[in-house]
């Protein structure tokens, strides 16, 4: 109902398969359609961003203190940053980054709460309060102050060997599964939701009539049919692990410097708004327009795949 | 209900004193320490200096042994000392906690004030031009970095504008109430945009829920206008979820006041936090977690009860909590 | 639902006429007469006690209140702040005499030092009681009971006996006559007669104190002002000392407001909501000159080149680091001239050696790093890194020239200097790579304990004449078996330099230890334990009304001398 056509207005008979219909669907919200095209334009240029650096004949790394803060010009489309490095090459290399973050949590988390919901409405009973309570546990509290602390932690003292944690990339896969942790409750819901309405449905009881094993039901027979609920949730997910990465590394505690991140590039920023203000123009405008893409595809996905309960939904809000 | 709150509050408790040993725990594997900082910038300052005063802060002892003395220390009423502040640390956070508590019900208010409206316009009729400018409208509100939003306000009205101060908390003395709620604008401002958009879209879904109910179309049928239905039934009923959702997003509110807080040079709770977890003042950060979590604990109860009050549909069992 | 329309107009309306409200008062600080002064800085004072804790913030706020007996002064020669004359063998004031054996009464070898310090018979408290020896040997007491949480100590134990000869006049004894013995007595009093009370458990005194517990109490401070209100985090008022017999200040009240973005800082100043920003805690250099772009005519910006040294230490320990032809090759290049000009406006010159050109000893006559690429490429060649595979050297053994760079993640101006280094550092080969950790955990683990690999960049803060023995000695190379003890982070160890250290350490003739400290900055840049980058500079804003305020470059901070502020 939050599409941009109301639902009501079923002009065209619906294909038969349900696949088909869905994309049928899909097809019909203009603003998820738009939003997904302009993720694929995005994905491909962070892909693609090493080559566009070469047809362009720009360097993200090439330090030029005599083009420090320069507005836009041929040689740099969207200026130089405070090291007279080429903004546009920056803003592509801190896309991989933010990019691969938020997709690779978003799975991450998308995994975890999967199999937590599926146990949870699978196994019902003591074992699903005490996870729901769980769930709603890490929902309410005020997460990024502990997410904070988290990331403050020092690895060498986990015992994780120093040769990880020197490595450059360490802080990345750091931040991955810090918001992994706390990203998975949602999905979570979703599935235990699904779960405990295909539960009761025939070709369940059947299986366990059958005498399968409670993890091949779970897997084999829920996970196929919960699988809407997981693709919504998990797109959705995508826009909010970016909002949090983006945050983190503003704060100075996620992707650090020299790597770019979209969160890293404003933090400099606002020490010379007075006198660049467009660099803390364009990493913002790239981190919205890429979370509110995210979120409206998920809304389209949501409506094409579960037009029943599109109306209640909103994405959650950390 | 009343055994119910009072398991609720249980578990609440159980929850915090869980919490507080996983903090600390977790402060303590931050590595280094203010003293040590304090080698690198006094010449003066010695390896030995470090070591004494160390020993005098107590944290040569080992973490567990340092958190049942906190523990059995804060039972007591004592929550300790910020070493930030050398203060009680409860004497640094409550003025704190107020300024953040001010600063979240203002946006409360002015995010509620925005969100209702909107939401119910748009439920009036879904599909239409309002609905949808209203719904991209609220994506817009949940998609933005909240600290770039921020940044925009800065460089818009006090950068090329030069309307509203770019931080701080007010002038002394200068202007009073008013020079108060100038400094507070932006930061209001800032940490409502989330909520708007949020409670926008939950009052929307909720309204149109309502309007499908049996009793709000006997009501219409009956003569009543459209209005006065709208205000005397379905708003009553549609605000339920979105008190709910309003009390569970407390934990939000508070992540939402610390970037605010940070970005506005705010004195309250969440810029505490975060400075006392950058300087680790181990004290500090762990009392200003627990107390955040406290209050966000106490409202989710509160939401249940108020739930619950108001909706005779709902009855408690006392094993699992709200239906 | 046109209720709810109405109140959102309403509520809009509101909103409107507060964001209106107060536009008209932005000028109010003209209005006043200046009878007031509001300082901003970034920072803000944990606590007021002279002796707990150490941080710049409190420093200057202090100054202003309650002033050492000596300092170093704006010349930066020493001076007497609350004594009449300072202790010198010519004058003296100052003689040597023979350290016994307490037991034996046999003559243990060593020479000792006796100063006598007068204090100026003016000095009071702000509730009228004079200041006085007790104040002194009270304070000393205080800053040597290992309990009582006082940040630096050594100064103190090196004291073995304060001798009261008047309530005015007393005498400090040493074990050892270091070349310093004029500033033996330079410390803050302590109001004996409410302090005393407050340190009766010296556990407890960093809490008990008055400074804490009641700071506006007058009988605290004994300078031009005295503490009227504090709000901790967000500022602190000073108002004018009653008692103060020295110079009168110019300004009935003191405020130091604490902002800690400096973006905010910036726009209050603009707005007037603060006059002046202070110099040793304020903007960024580069913030300061975009400013001074903008806004230069109605301010005067004075950039001070400071004490804090900026440098990158290298592990010697490391063998590709331990190769002098390596070390040299690393500095020549670099462009160190070009980053002082682009990023910091030329106002951070380029540092030679560890000693800052302002100070008395500094020499000239050091080997000199200028940039050279073809200089370090030949160098290179020569340390045995000579084939380029990709645009990395390596050396036969086919290792790659490849090291670490660290410093502190989150502060600016030196991520941005690690990536020009790094730019320039490829640009012959050497393949650098930076990573960065917050500053507790980078100056508590990383540096304190040698876990460096490569380079770690870094400041010290110096002051006038310092031997610099805990930094370069081999006996301060931090180990495990030493507890971690000493600042030598590069490992360098020359027979040479340990002896020189410790023979300027108890030289008395100025000239000689002059020379002495000549020698040592030409090791110091032969050896190149450490790739010196510059001595960062100070932006002071201040308004072109305000005068008198003279940056001093060093630790002192301007506000000792606050009673000379002024309007023109």
């Amino acid at each position: 109902m939050m599409a941009s056509q109301p639902a009501s207005g079923g002009k065209r008979p619906l294909p038969v398969s349900p696949a088909a219909r869905a994309w049928t669907r899909f097809l019909r919200h203009q603003l998820a359609v738009g939003s997904a095209v302009l993720l694929v334009v995005f994905v491909l240029l962070a892909v693609f961003a090493p080559l566009i650096e070469v047809v362009l004949d720009i360097d993200p790394e090439e330090v030029d203190l005599f083009a420090r803060l320069e507005g836009s010009s041929w040689a740099h489309p969207l200026g130089t940053d405070d090291l007279g490095r080429d903004h546009l090459a920056r803003l592509l290399r801190g896309g991989q980054v933010s990019l691969a973050v938020g997709l690779t949590v978003a799975l991450a988390a998308a995994t975890l709460g999967t199999l937590i919901g599926l146990t949870a409405g699978f196994a019902g009973g003591r074992i699903d309060d005490l996870l729901m309570r769980f769930a709603d546990g890490v929902i309410s509290l005020p997460l990024l102050p502990l997410l904070i602390v988290l990331v403050a932690v020092d690895p060498a003292e986990l015992g994780l060997p120093e040769a990880v944690t020197w490595d450059e990339s360490f802080a990345v896969w750091r931040l991955v599964f810090i918001i992994s942790l706390v990203g998975w409750p949602g999905t979570a819901r979703l599935v235990r939701a699904a779960t405990l309405s295909i539960r009761t449905r025939e070709f369940v009881s059947a299986a366990k009539a059958l005498g399968y094993g409670p993890i091949r039901i779970m897997l084999l027979h829920i996970l196929p049919n919960a699988a809407s609920p997981i693709l919504v949730s998990a797109t959705l997910a995508v826009g909010n692990v970016i909002l949090f990465e983006s945050v983190l590394s503003f704060l100075g505690l996620g992707i650090q410097p020299p790597v770019p991140s979209w969160g890293n590039m404003l933090t400099g920023a606002q020490e010379l708004v007075w006198e660049a203000p467009m660099l803390a123009v364009w990493p913002g405008l790239l981190i919205f327009l890429v979370v509110i893409a995210f979120n409206l595809v998920g809304d389209g996905l949501q409506q094409a795949l579960d037009p029943k309960s599109a109306v209640a939904s909103a994405p959650a809000k950390n | 209900m009343i055994r119910y709150i009072i398991l609720r509050l249980a578990q609440a408790a159980a929850v915090l004193i869980g919490m507080s040993f996983l903090i600390y725990v977790l402060i303590g594997l931050m590595p280094g320490d203010p003293i040590d900082l304090m080698l690198s910038a006094d010449p003066d300052v010695t390896p030995e200096d470090v070591a004494r005063l160390k020993a005098i802060y107590g944290l040569d002892r080992p973490i567990i042994e340092r958190y049942v003395a906190w523990l059995a220390a804060a039972v007591d009423g004592d929550f300790g000392y910020s070493r930030l502040f050398n203060a009680p640390v409860l004497e640094v956070l409550l003025p704190r906690l107020g300024n953040s508590l001010i600063l979240m019900s203002l946006s409360l208010g002015l995010a509620l004030s925005i969100a209702l409206p909107a939401g119910i316009i748009a439920a009036r009729n879904p599909g239409s031009l309002a609905d949808r400018f209203i719904n991209l409208a609220c994506f817009a509100g949940i998609s933005v970095p909240p600290f770039w939003f921020a940044l925009l306000m800065i460089l818009l009205f006090s950068v090329s504008l030069g309307w509203l101060p770019a931080g701080g908390m007010g002038n002394l003395d200068g202007g009073g109430f008013f020079d108060r709620v100038h400094h507070m604008i932006l930061p209001v401002a800032t940490l409502s945009i989330a909520s708007i958009a949020a409670y926008a879209r939950h009052m929307r879904a909720a309204m149109i829920e309502v309007r499908r109910e049996d009793w709000v179309r006997t009501a219409r049928a009956k003569g009543l206008s459209d209005q006065v239905v709208e205000r005397r039934h379905a708003l009553r009923n549609a605000l339920l979820p979105v008190v709910t959702i309003l009390a569970l997003d407390f934990g939000g509110l508070f992540s939402g006041a610390l970037i605010t807080e940070t970005m506005f040079s705010q004195l309250g709770m969440g810029k505490t936090i975060y400075d006392a977890i950058l300087g680790n003042d181990y004290n500090l950060a762990l009392v200003g977690l627990l107390l955040a979590t406290l209050i966000t604990l106490l409202a989710n109860i509160a939401a249940d009860i108020v739930y619950a009050r108001l909706d005779p549909r709902i009855t408690f069992v006392a094993e699992d909590g709200a239906g | 639902m046109r209720a709810f329309g109405r109140r959102v107009l309403v509520l809009a309306a509101v909103f409107g006429l507060l964001l209106l409200g107060p536009m008209g008062d932005a000028n109010r600080a003209d209005a006043q007469d200046r009878k007031r002064l509001v300082i901003g800085m970034t920072q803000f004072p944990a606590t007021l006690n002279p002796y707990i804790g150490s941080m710049l913030a409190k420093s200057y706020v202090l100054a202003a209140m309650v002033r050492p007996t000596a300092i170093v002064g704006k010349d930066w020669l020493d001076r007497c702040m609350l004594c009449t004359e300072l202790p010198t063998f010519e004058n003296g004031r100052a003689e040597t005499w023979t350290v016994r054996d307490p037991k034996t009464d046999v003559p243990a070898g060593n020479t000792g030092v006796r100063t006598t310090y007068t204090l100026k018979d003016d000095l009071f408290w702000g509730d009228g009681t004079p200041v006085t020896t007790a104040d002194v040997v009270f304070a000393w007491e205080v800053g040597r009971h290992p309990e009582s949480g006082v940040a630096s100590q050594k100064s103190f134990e090196e004291i073995i006996d304060i001798e009261v000869v008047d309530a005015k006049t007393f005498i400090v004894v040493e074990e050892k006559v270091a070349y310093r013995y004029s500033l033996s007595g330079a410390f803050t009093p302590l109001p004996a007669h409410l302090e005393r009370d407050r340190f009766q458990d010296p556990r407890e005194y960093r809490l008990q104190s008055l400074y804490e517990t009641d700071p506006t109490n007058p009988g605290l401070w004994n300078g031009p002002y005295r503490l009227k209100e504090i709000e901790k985090g967000s500022h602190v008022v000073l108002t004018r000392n009653e008692t103060w017999k020295g110079k009168a200040p110019a300004f009935d009240e003191i405020v130091v407001r604490t902002i800690e973005k400096t973006t905010a800082l910036e726009a209050n100043l603009l707005s007037g909501a603060i006059d002046y920003i202070a110099g040793e805690m304020g903007l960024t250099l580069d913030q300061a000159l975009a400013f001074e772009k903008r806004h230069g005519g109605k301010f005067d910006i004075e950039y001070v080149q400071g004490l804090v040294y900026e440098h990158i230490d290298l592990n010697l320990d490391n063998p590709i680091l331990s190769d002098v032809r390596v070390r040299r090759a690393l500095l020549h290049a670099l462009d160190r001239a070009a980053i002082s000009e682009k990023l910091f406006g030329g106002k951070q010159g380029v540092a030679d050696t560890n000693v800052h050109p302002l100070d008395r000893i500094h020499t000239d006559d050091v080997p000199k790093y200028p940039f050279d690429p073809d200089a370090a490429n030949k160098l290179l060649d020569e340390a045995g890194w000579t084939e380029r595979k990709r645009g990395i050297r390596h050396n036969a053994a086919g290792e790659p020239l490849a090291l670490e760079i660290m410093t502190t993640a989150g502060n600016r101006a030196r991520e941005l200097v690690q990536q020009v280094l790094q730019s320039y550092w490829k640009r012959v080969g050497i393949d650098v790579r930076i990573r960065n950790e917050p500053a507790r955990v980078f100056f508590g683990e990383t540096v304190r304990k040698r876990k460096f690999t490569g380079l770690a960049m870094f400041a010290w803060l110096s002051s006038p004449e310092r031997v610099p023995k805990t930094v370069l000695h081999s006996d301060y190379i931090p180990t495990e078996a030493n507890n971690w003890s000493g600042q030598n982070a590069t490992g360098y160890s020359n027979p040479a330099v340990d002896d020189l250290l410790d023979a300027i350490e108890v030289e008395l003739d100025p000239d000689e230890r002059k020379s002495m400290f000549g020698d040592l900055q030409r090791y110091y840049a032969s050896d190149l334990p450490v790739l010196p980058l510059y001595f960062r500079a100070q932006p002071f804003i201040v308004p072109s009304w305000l005068k008198g305020i003279e940056p001093t470059g060093h630790q002192y901070t301007t506000t000792l001398w606050i009673e000379e502020w002024r309007v023109e």
